[in-house]
C-alpha cells in the first residue's frame, strides 16, 4: 500500500484506457471517419422515390376514388358525414338560440351541481368571446371542441376499460398512446386528409387523436385503482362482470376519469386552433389572421377567447357528470330553471336580439396595438442583438457544422456509438436506423436544420427553467407566487405563444425559438422545483450535519438527488420545444416545420409522409435517448 | 350458545363442508403441493419453488346454525381460505359443498345465482361503496337479484334498522364512524337472508369499545335467526365469544379444531397450547359446563346455559343461594355450586 511501484504509469494507463475506452473509440472512430468521409457529399437519399411514391400513389388513389370506392362510399363518408352532421347540428342549435341563453344555460346547468359561485367564472367566459366580436367563431370552435372531445369520450373510455381488464391489450396500447402524444400534432393532419379530405371533419379526427390518450390511460388507471373488497363485494353478491363494471367500478374510477377528460379538453384546445391548417376556420383562423396582420393585442384576445372555450367545456363536462346526487337541487328548482331558459328564449325571438351586439368593435384593441408597436419601435436595438447573436454564433455555425463540415457517416457513428453508451445495444440499433432512414428518403438537411433550432431553444429554456425551478423549489413563497403565472401559461395553446415571437423578431428562426422557450419552460420550471422539494429532508439534515455549506447541499446532494426528475422535465422540454419548432414552420421557421406545412398546403402526400417520418424519428430518438439518461441517472433500486 | 353446540355438531346435517383443500400461489402449484404433502416446509417451498401454499390441506365441517371460527395469525392462510370457500379464488385442489353441491364444479352462473341467494360476506376493509348511499349499499344485493326498487329500498330500510342504522339511509358511507360503516357491510350482507355468512375479520378494524359493541350485535342477531357462519379472526378472546366451534390455523393447514372447552383442555400441538395458555377459564367455561344436573326446582336466580362464567360472575357474587341453569326454552337443566367457580377462579387451576 505504501510503496508504489516505479512501473505503475503503464498498468494506470491500462486501467484507464479499460474505463475510458468508451469514450477513446468515440474520439477515435470519429477522427478516422471524418477523415475517411471528409469528402463525402450530402446523405445519398436512396429510397426517396421508393417511400414516396405508393405515397403519393395511394393518397392521389383516395383522392380519385373517394367518392366511388367501397371503403369510401360505405365507411369513410358516412363516417365523415356523421360528423360533418354532428358539427353542423351542434353550431346551428348554438348559433339559432338568443346569444344571451348560452351564458345563461352555462350558468345554470354548473350551478345546479357545483354552487352559483363557481358557475359565475364559465359564464363569463362563454360572455366573452362575444365581446370582442367573436361570437360565431368561437360557436364554430365550440362545437369542434365539443363533438371532438365526446367521440374521444365515447372512443377513450371502452378502449380503458379493455386496457384495465386486459393487461395483454394495455401493453399493446400504450406504446401507440405514447406515440400519439410525443409526435407533433401537424404529422396526423396529412393522414387525416388523404382519408377525410379538406375542412373541419379532419380537423375533428386530428383533433380526436391527439386528445385520446389522456381519457384511455386514466380509465385504466381509474379502473384498476378501485379497491379489490369493493370489488369482490359485487361478486359476492353474484354480480355479473358487467354489473360490477358499471355499478361499482365505472363509478368508483369517475373522478380519475374526469381527470382524463380534463386534459383530453386541454390536448384538443391547443390543436384545433393549430388544425386551422386543414381548413377548421373558427378561433384558429382568427389567430392565423391576427398572426399575419401583427396586432398583439387582438391576437391575445383572440387567444383568450379559445382559453374560454375549454374553461366552458372543462366545467360543464364536470357539472353533467355528477357523483353527489344529494347536492343536487330539487325538481322543482329544475324546472324553474329551464322555464327560465325557455322563456329567455322566448323573449330573445319575440325582441328579436338572437344575434350578439357588437359591443366592442375592432379598433377596441388598437392602443394595445400601438403600444406594442411602440415597444418593439424602441426595443428593436435589443431584438437586433439577440436575434443576430443566435443566427449568427449559434443557428448558422452549429447547422453546418452538422450538414456541411461533419460527414454524415461519421455522425450516424458518433449518434449510434452515444446511445449505446446510455442506453445499450436496443438504443443504439434504434437510433442508428432511425438515422439512416431519415437520411435514405432525403430528410437528412432539413432534420439537422430543425434539430439545431431544437438544442438552441433546449439550452435556452435550460438555461432559464433550472435556476428558477432550483429557486422555486427551495423556496415555497416563490412558488406560491409562481404557481398561477404558470397555471394561466399551461392553458394557452402553444400557437399563441408565437404572436410575441413574430412580433418582436419578425420572421426567420428566432421567433420560433423564442416561442419555444416561453412555451417549454413552464414544464421545465414545474417539475425542476417539483424535483428540488421531493430530496428527502432525511439527506438534506444528514449532509448538514456534516457541516457541508448551503451550496455544497445544493449541489452535493440535492441537485444529484433530484437529477433523475430534473432529466424528466428535461425530456418534456424537449418533446414540447420540437412540437413548437415545427408550428413555427408557419412564421418562417423553414425546416421540417415548414415542409409540413406546405405538403398539407398542397396535399403533397409523399412529400408530407417523409417529413413527418423525420419529424417523428426526431422525436423518438430525443425522448428514447434522454429517458435513458434520467434511467442512468436515477439511484439502483433496492434488491428484493 | 346456539342449538349446535347443546345437542352435538354431529347430529345436524353439514350446510358446508370441505375436503382436502388446497391453494397454491405461483407459477407450478401441483409441484408445490407435492412438497407440502411430503411435509416439506411453506417457507422452502417458497425459496426452491417460488409458489405460496396459502392453504395446505384443510378439512371441515360447519353444521347449520353454527357459527364456525377460524383462528390464526396474519398470513396463516385465513383470508385465502375463507375465499376459496366462497369461491372468490378457486382452489387448487379439493372440494367444497354447499347443501351437497360441488362449489367448484359450478359454472359461473350457477355460481351467482348461489351467491345471489345462499351466500354473503363481511369484508375486513368493509368494501362498501363510496358512491352509494347507505341505502343503496344495503340494497345492493337485492338490486343484483333484478327486485324493484321500491322493494328493495323497503327492505333495506328495515335492515338499516335491525342493524341499529335507521335514518342514516341517505347518509354516504364516508360520512359514517367505522364501527357504523361496519355495520352497513353487516346490513349489506344480511339484505339478502343468505343461508351461509362470511366474516373476514370484520371487527379488527375498529377500536376495542366499538369491536365489543359489534360482537354482542352479531350475538343478538344469531340468537334471533340463527345462521351458519364462518368467521374469520385473529383474537382467541373474539373467536371464545362468538364460535361454536374454532379452528386454529397455522402455516395454511387446521392445527386443530374444536370448541373451545376442547382446545383448553386437550391442545393437540404446542402452538394450540400457546393460545389457550393465557386464557382465563372463566371466559370459556359456560354454566352448562359447571353445573350439577338437577330437575325440578329451585328457588334462587337462574342463568342460561350458554353463559360464561365471567357473564354470570355478578350473580354469583350477590346472592349466597344455588343458581340455577336453565336451557334456552327456559327449564331447569342444573344448578351451580358456588364453592365449584371460586375454586376456578384460583391461580393454577
Ligand atoms: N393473490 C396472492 N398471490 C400470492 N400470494 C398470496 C396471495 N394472497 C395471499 N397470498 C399469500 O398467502 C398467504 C396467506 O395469506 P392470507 O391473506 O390468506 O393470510 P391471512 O391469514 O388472511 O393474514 P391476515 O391476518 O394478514 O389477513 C400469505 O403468505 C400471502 O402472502
Ligand atoms: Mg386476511
Amino acid at each position: 500500500m505504501t510503496t508504489v511501484a516505479p512501473t505503475a504509469g503503464l498498468p494506470l494507463a491500462l486501467s484507464g484506457l479499460r474505463r475510458y475506452w468508451r469514450w477513446v473509440l468515440l474520439v477515435v472512430g470519429f477522427v478516422i471517419l471524418q477523415a475517411v468521409f471528409s469528402s463525402a457529399d450530402e446523405f445519398p437519399a436512396w429510397f426517396d422515390d421508393t417511400f414516396k411514391d405508393p405515397i403519393d400513389r395511394a393518397g392521389n388513389w383516395m383522392q380519385a376514388h373517394r367518392r366511388t370506392h367501397v371503403v369510401f362510399t360505405d365507411f369513410f363518408t358516412p363516417l365523415s358525414d356523421a360528423v360533418r352532421w354532428a358539427l353542423d347540428s351542434v353550431e346551428s342549435a348554438l348559433l339559432w338560440v338568443p346569444w344571451f341563453v348560452l351564458p345563461a344555460s352555462v350558468f345554470l346547468v354548473v350551478a345546479r351541481s357545483h354552487g352559483w359561485r363557481p358557475a359565475l367564472i364559465p359564464a363569463m367566459a362563454m360572455l366573452y368571446p362575444g365581446l370582442i366580436g367573436l361570437w360565431e367563431e368561437t360557436v364554430d370552435t365550440l362545437a369542434l371542441m365539443t363533438i371532438a372531445v365526446f367521440i374521444s369520450v365515447a372512443v377513450g373510455v371502452p378502449l380503458g376499460v379493455w386496457g384495465a381488464l386486459r393487461p395483454r391489450a394495455e401493453k399493446t396500447m400504450r406504446p401507440a398512446l405514447d406515440a400519439m402524444q410525443t409526435v407533433p400534432a401537424p404529422v396526423y393532419f396529412l393522414p387525416m386528409l388523404m382519408l377525410f379530405g379538406i375542412g373541419r371533419v379532419p380537423a375533428t379526427f386530428a383533433t380526436v387523436i391527439y386528445a385520446l390518450p389522456p381519457v384511455v390511460r386514466l380509465t385504466t388507471l381509474g379502473i384498476r385503482e378501485v379497491p379489490s373488497h369493493a370489488v369482490e363485494a359485487s361478486e359476492m353478491f353474484g354480480a355479473t362482470p358487467r354489473q360490477t363494471m358499471t355499478k361499482v367500478q365505472l363509478p368508483m374510477a369517475l373522478p380519475t376519469i374526469m381527470t382524463g377528460v380534463s386534459q383530453t379538453i386541454m390536448m384538443a384546445l391547443g390543436i384545433v386552433v393549430l388544425a386551422t391548417m386543414l381548413g377548421a376556420g373558427g378561433l384558429g383562423q382568427e389567430i392565423m389572421d391576427t398572426l399575419s396582420q401583427r396586432r398583439t393585442g387582438r391576437g391575445f384576445a383572440v387567444g383568450l377567447a379559445v382559453v374560454a372555450v375549454a374553461i366552458v367545456l372543462d366545467r360543464i363536462s364536470r357539472a353533467v357528470v355528477v357523483t353527489d346526487r344529494s347536492k343536487l337541487p330539487s325538481t322543482r328548482t329544475t324546472l324553474i330553471a329551464v322555464s327560465a331558459l325557455v322563456v329567455l328564449v322566448i323573449v330573445g325571438f319575440v325582441t328579436g336580439t338572437t344575434e350578439f351586439p357588437d359591443v366592442w368593435d375592432v379598433k377596441t384593441f388598437d392602443p394595445v396595438d400601438n403600444g406594442v408597436d411602440w415597444t418593439r419601435d424602441n426595443l428593436r436595438w435589443l431584438t437586433r442583438w439577440f436575434n443576430d447573436l443566435v443566427v449568427a454564433e449559434f443557428y448558422v455555425p452549429v447547422r453546418d457544422l452538422l450538414i456541411d463540415t461533419i460527414a454524415w457517416p461519421v455522425l450516424v457513428f458518433v449518434v449510434g456509438w452515444m446511445s449505446w453508451m446510455i442506453g445499450g445495444r436496443k438504443l443504439a440499433v434504434f437510433t442508428t436506423a432511425m438515422m439512416l432512414a431519415t437520411g435514405a428518403i432525403g430528410m437528412w438537411s432539413p432534420s439537422l436544420d430543425t434539430l439545431t433550432q431544437v438544442v438552441a431553444a433546449v439550452a435556452l429554456s435550460v438555461a432559464i427553467a433550472l435556476p428558477v425551478g432550483i429557486w422555486a423549489g427551495r423556496n415555497p413563497r416563490v412558488e406560491a407566487a409562481l404557481g398561477p403565472v404558470l397555471d394561466a401559461l399551461q392553458t394557452i395553446p402553444s400557437l399563441v405563444y408565437i404572436i410575441p415571437a413574430v412580433i418582436f423578431f419578425t420572421v426567420g428562426v428566432v421567433p420560433g425559438i423564442i416561442a419555444s422557450v416561453l412555451y417549454a419552460i413552464v414544464p421545465g420550471i414545474r417539475i425542476t422545483a417539483l424535483a428540488i422539494r421531493e430530496v428527502p429532508e432525511a439527506s438534506i439534515e444528514a449532509s448538514q450535519v456534516f457541516g457541508a455549506t448551503p451550496r455544497q447541499t445544493m449541489f452535493g446532494v440535492r441537485v444529484p438527488l433530484a437529477a433523475p426528475t430534473i432529466m424528466a422535465g428535461i425530456n418534456q422540454v424537449i418533446m414540447m420545444v420540437l412540437a413548437m419548432v415545427i408550428i413555427s414552420g408557419l412564421v418562417g421557421g423553414g425546416a421540417l416545420g415548414f415542409a409540413t406545412v406546405s405538403a398539407v398546403k398542397r396535399s403533397e402526400f409523399g412529400n408530407g409522409a417523409e417529413v413527418a417520418f423525420a419529424i417523428v424519428a426526431i422525436a423518438m430518438i430525443l425522448d428514447r435517448t434522454t429517458q435513458a439518461i434520467a434511467e442512468r441517472l436515477r439511484p439502483p433500486a433496492a434488491e428484493q | 350458545m346456539s342449538t349446535a353446540q347443546t345437542i352435538g355438531v354431529d347430529a345436524l346435517p353439514a350446510v358446508l363442508a370441505g375436503v382436502g383443500v388446497y391453494k397454491v400461489f405461483g407459477p407450478k402449484p401441483h409441484r408445490a403441493m407435492e412438497m407440502a404433502a411430503e411435509g416439506i416446509s411453506r417457507e422452502e417451498i417458497l425459496r426452491t419453488t417460488g409458489n405460496t401454499v396459502a392453504v395446505c390441506d384443510v378439512s371441515f365441517e360447519v353444521a347449520r346454525g353454527e357459527t364456525f371460527v377460524v383462528m390464526g395469525l396474519s398470513g396463516s392462510g385465513k383470508s385465502t381460505l375463507v375465499r376459496c370457500i366462497a369461491r372468490l379464488l378457486d382452489v387448487t385442489r379439493g372440494q367444497v359443498t354447499l347443501n351437497g353441491d360441488d362449489l367448484m364444479a359450478m359454472s359461473e352462473k350457477e355460481l351467482r345465482d348461489v351467491r345471489r341467494r345462499n351466500m354473503s360476506m363481511v369484508f375486513q376493509h368493509f368494501g362498501l361503496f363510496p358512491h352509494r348511499t347507505v341505502i343503496d349499499n344495503v340494497a345492493y344485493g337485492l338490486e343484483i337479484q333484478g327486485l324493484a326498487r321500491d322493494i328493495r329500498r323497503e327492505r333495506a330500510r328495515e335492515i338499516l334498522d335491525v342493524v341499529g342504522l335507521g335514518g342514516w339511509g341517505d347518509h354516504y358511507p364516508q360520512q359514517l364512524s367505522g364501527g357504523m360503516q361496519q355495520r352497513v357491510g353487516l346490513g349489506r350482507a344480511l339484505a339478502i337472508e343468505p343461508e351461509v355468512l362470511f366474516f373476514d375479520e370484520p371487527f379488527s378494524a375498529l377500536d376495542p369499545l366499538i369491536r365489543r359493541d359489534m360482537q354482542n350485535e352479531l350475538l343478538r342477531l344469531q340468537a334471533e335467526t340463527q345462521r351458519t357462519i364462518v368467521f374469520i379472526t385473529h383474537d382467541f378472546d373474539e373467536a371464545i365469544k362468538l364460535g361454536d366451534r374454532i379452528a386454529i390455523m397455522k402455516d395454511g393447514a387446521f392445527d386443530q379444531v374444536g370448541t373451545a372447552l376442547e382446545l383448553l383442555a386437550n391442545p393437540a400441538t404446542p402452538y394450540v397450547r400457546e393460545f389457550t395458555e393465557d386464557v382465563s377459564r372463566t371466559k370459556v367455561l359456560r354454566a352448562g359446563n359447571v353445573m350439577k344436573p338437577h330437575e325440578g326446582e329451585t328457588v334462587g336466580p337462574t342463568v342460561g346455559a350458554d353463559r360464561s362464567i365471567d357473564a354470570i360472575l355478578s350473580v354469583l357474587l350477590e346472592t349466597t343461594d344455588e343458581i340455577g341453569v336453565v336451557d334456552p326454552s327456559g327449564s331447569l337443566v342444573g344448578v351451580i355450586d358456588r364453592g365449584a367457580v371460586i375454586s376456578l377462579l384460583e391461580p393454577g387451576s
